[in-house]
């Protein structure tokens, strides 16, 4: 996801934080698992504005509990601590102003509540690859712990961390994507990593996390999905559900998969913040149990109400696709076993595949949102051709 | 968060709710665990490394020698005499031996009957010599076939039905014995597009080894827990398992397999499943009431398999892919393993036991494969009538 062209916001006064209200209601309110963590007392300081407009988010709330996040643009993260009159809690909330809107409507936040929190977050605006504006801005603030959940490349942490130097923890979204194909499976932290794969940045960064002996964190998910989701995994499968075609999969339609709900990826980087035992360590982050791409069908047509959806198995070697992707997932077994982080850090996904994509359908897609239009082309492709490979 | 939580596990009267709950992730309970590297075992024999080169044939596995502190029991273990199963009590027979405790070993039917030229069964001196007693007989008569003996633990490795299993558990129920171990299947979960089995989901009720679960539930032992196994290996094995993927790979034959070759299976090496049952006769409280899946903590697809088998024998490795149902043979004929993913995860024993798998695929195939040359089975004549008549149908030539 790229971001906007960089719009740095004029100079200007900032709204002193004393005018910001110390009395707020938590989204800890309506929003189930909350970690009580990181209380905070909200000392005035800062040179930040805040904006109205799109890109990163950093909620730069002063005192001594103060965290950055990067923004992902699809990740919902919990609210931190509990509010009491002197010592109003963090509100880490990721994605763009309007996703804003949308999850606090989600979330059936009041309107009041939902003026109150977007206060609390402070945006900045720019290109996060501007390494002296990222290096500025951070240093002014003087962040305790950093969220990074967008980076791929080593060298964008190097801004962060040089701004930085008395950082108490990086806590950086990885991938699952960085293990080395193996026919034994699942895959567990121990295992080997693919310094050629698509991710290599992200194995990069982890190691460039290390050799600066920052204390980091890294959460390697495999497929993230719920709702506001920006990356078309569920949404592929509810586009032709609704519009009653048939689900073309490649090959047997046997491959294993896993998604994690990002409800439950939020928890899990909530969990790490502060926790000492997280210090140093990798944890693969997603769904307790993994599921056929078959299987991954129906599963969603059954969490959205739509009767088994007919599949057509096709070999994708005999086609040309172009540019375009005819399907989601990369056609292998691809799949990480989460006991590390539930052994370690007590974290448990709450959300079972069924329910999770019935959160994700009732909150987002089933109401007629979507992030990419349907495309079918790939799709007809496919059926137009005479003979398909049967189940 | 971390948790102090309580433990989610009661001992349910029926087994319909004894789930597993994986809502809390409990610490490790045990310290007991045996550790994967080997202790010099009690025999006078050496004991051989996992990673030497050469391994005479009757080289013993060996097991860590427990300190004195283990408290011995006294132990019957009623043993199949054929089957994929066997090989359990052999081993488990060996590393309850060298821990210290007495051990019994029931196999069904005679001492002499043709079945017994078989391993595990041909290496039964190892236990007596270790110290333990071999019988045979009828498990229904177990009373006066173990005359009187007290027993601490019983470990079922026979029964697939109530009818057989009955006799035992009950004799074992009214004399007294405190823990009943029952080895199950984990062929009786109920198939599912979403993987693994894990303890606690649905079972086939019609499947035979179900209503022996549920009664050994209602039957109150002080301590129970059923383990479901699926493939294993290890020397003295029963059944076929790798050998099948040697016997073509030595042979320079394509290994047919059946669909897309993607299917996931467990093949455990037996010394896993030996274990997880020590801890759970070591830590009786904890395993009380418990379903564990007996298997290693890893799956591996057939074409993986016959990868690691070919490596295993140096040698090539020509992969055919077939559709039983277009050739006309039946898959559970054909080939060695379900013809589907068949994929359980120990769950239960780590987190409860805090077990560890030690299975090992690229190591222990490699030592499988030097005892199978070293019996001398790569020069066996064999006979490969399905693997022709799929080959034919294929139109793939044999060069061999």
């Amino acid at each position: 996801m790229g971001f906007p062209r960089p719009i740095l916001d004029p100079p200007g006064l900032p709204a002193p934080r004393s005018t910001r209200p110390t009395r707020t209601s938590c989204l800890s309110d309506f929003l189930p698992g909350v970690c009580s963590c990181a209380q905070s007392a909200v000392k005035p300081s800062g040179t930040l504005s805040p904006s109205n407009l799109d890109s990163m988010e950093i909620d730069g709330n002063g005192g001594g509990r103060r965290m950055s996040i990067y923004l992902k643009g699809r990740l919902v993260m919990r609210c931190v601590g509990g509010p009491t009159p002197e010592t109003p809690s963090l509100v880490l909330i990721l994605f763009c102003k309007e996703r804003l809107d949308l999850t606090l409507r989600l979330c059936g936040a009041k309107d009041k509540e939902k003026t109150e929190t977007k206060k609390r977050i402070l945006h900045l605006k720019g290109d996060r690859k501007d390494f002296e504006f990222v290096k500025t801005s951070l240093a002014a603030e003087g962040f305790d712990v950093v969220y990074d959940i967008n980076g791929r490349e080593a060298d964008e942490v190097k801004p962060i961390l040089d701004a930085l130097p008395k950082l108490e923890q990086f806590i950086y979204c990885s991938s699952a994507g960085v293990y080395l194909k193996s026919e034994l499976l699942p895959h567990f932290e121990t295992d080997a990593v693919d310094p050629k794969s698509r991710h290599k940045g992200k194995l990069e960064t982890e190691s460039s996390l290390d050799s600066r002996g920052v204390n980091w964190t890294s959460l390697r998910p495999v497929y993230i999905y719920g709702p506001l989701n920006y990356n078309p995994v569920e949404e592929w499968f509810f586009h032709r559900l609704k519009a009653g075609r048939p689900i073309p999969i490649p090959n047997s339609g046997i491959q294993i998969t896993q998604l994690g709900h990002v409800k439950d990826l939020a928890r899990a980087f909530v969990t790490v913040l502060g926790n000492p035992k997280a210090s140093k360590q990798v944890y693969n982050i997603s769904g307790s149990k993994y599921v056929t791409f078959d299987g991954l069908a129906r599963a969603c047509a059954k969490a959205a109400g739509f009767p088994e959806p007919e599949i057509v198995h096709y070999n994708p070697k005999e086609f040309d696709f172009g540019k375009k992707k005819a399907f989601p997932f990369r056609d292998q077994h691809f799949f990480a076993s989460i006991e590390k982080a539930q052994r370690e850090l007590g974290w448990t996904p709450e959300f079972g595949l069924v329910d999770g994509l019935a959160d994700s359908y009732n909150l987002d897609f089933g109401r007629g949102t979507f992030r990419k239009a349907a495309d079918f082309s790939t799709d007809d492709i496919i059926l137009g051709k005479s003979f398909v490979l049967q189940t | 968060m971390a948790a102090a939580s309580s433990s989610s596990y009661s001992v349910a009267s029926s087994l319909s709710s004894l789930r597993f709950t994986s809502s809390r992730y409990l610490p490790s309970l045990t310290h007991y665990y045996l550790p994967s590297t080997p202790f010099p075992s009690l025999f006078s024999s050496p004991s051989p490394s996992r990673r030497s080169s050469y391994r005479p044939l009757t080289r013993r596995p060996t097991f860590s020698a427990k300190a004195a502190s283990v408290d011995r029991k006294s132990v019957l273990i009623v043993n199949t005499n054929s089957g994929g199963h066997a090989v359990i009590g052999f081993y488990f027979a060996q590393q309850l031996l060298a821990s210290g405790h007495d051990v019994t070993v029931l196999t069904v039917g005679d001492e002499g009957s043709d079945k017994m030229k078989k391993p595990p069964f041909t290496r039964f001196s190892e236990l007596v010599s270790a110290g333990g007693k071999t019988l045979w007989g009828d498990p229904a008569k177990v009373a006066e076939i173990v005359s009187g003996v007290k027993f601490d633990v019983v470990f079922e490795n026979n029964g697939k039905d109530l009818d057989t299993v009955k006799p035992v558990a009950d004799w074992a129920k009214s004399s007294g014995v405190a823990q009943f171990l029952y080895i199950s299947s984990a062929g009786i979960y109920k198939t599912s597009d979403e993987v693994p089995h894990v303890e606690g989901d649905l079972v086939k009720e019609d499947a035979s080894h179900v209503g022996v679960e549920k009664y050994i539930a209602e039957l109150s032992f002080s301590s129970f827990a059923i383990f479901r196994p699926q493939y294993m290996i290890g020397s003295g094995n029963n059944k076929d398992c790798e050998e099948w993927f040697f016997d073509r790979i030595v042979r320079d034959r394509p290994v047919p397999l059946p669909g897309s070759g993607m299917q996931l299976t467990n093949i455990s090496h037996v010394r896993d499943l030996s274990s997880m049952l020590s801890l759970a006769v070591e830590n009786s409280i904890a395993a009380n009431g418990k379903i564990f899946n007996c298997v290693s903590d890893r799956a591996v697809t057939f074409n993986g398999l016959a990868k690691l088998c070919a490596k295993a024998a140096d040698r090539e490795l020509k992969l055919v892919h077939y559709d039983p149902k277009s050739v006309g043979v039946d898959a559970r004929k054909a080939f060695p393993f379900r013809n589907m993913h068949f994929y359980a995860e120990p769950r239960a024993a780590k987190e409860v036991l805090g077990w560890t798998g030690t299975t090992n695929l690229p190591e222990d195939l490699k030592e499988r494969f030097q005892e199978y040359v070293e019996i001398g089975r790569d020069k066996k004549d064999l006979k490969f009538d399905v693997d022709d008549k799929i080959l034919e149908s294929l139109k793939v030539e044999v060069t061999a």
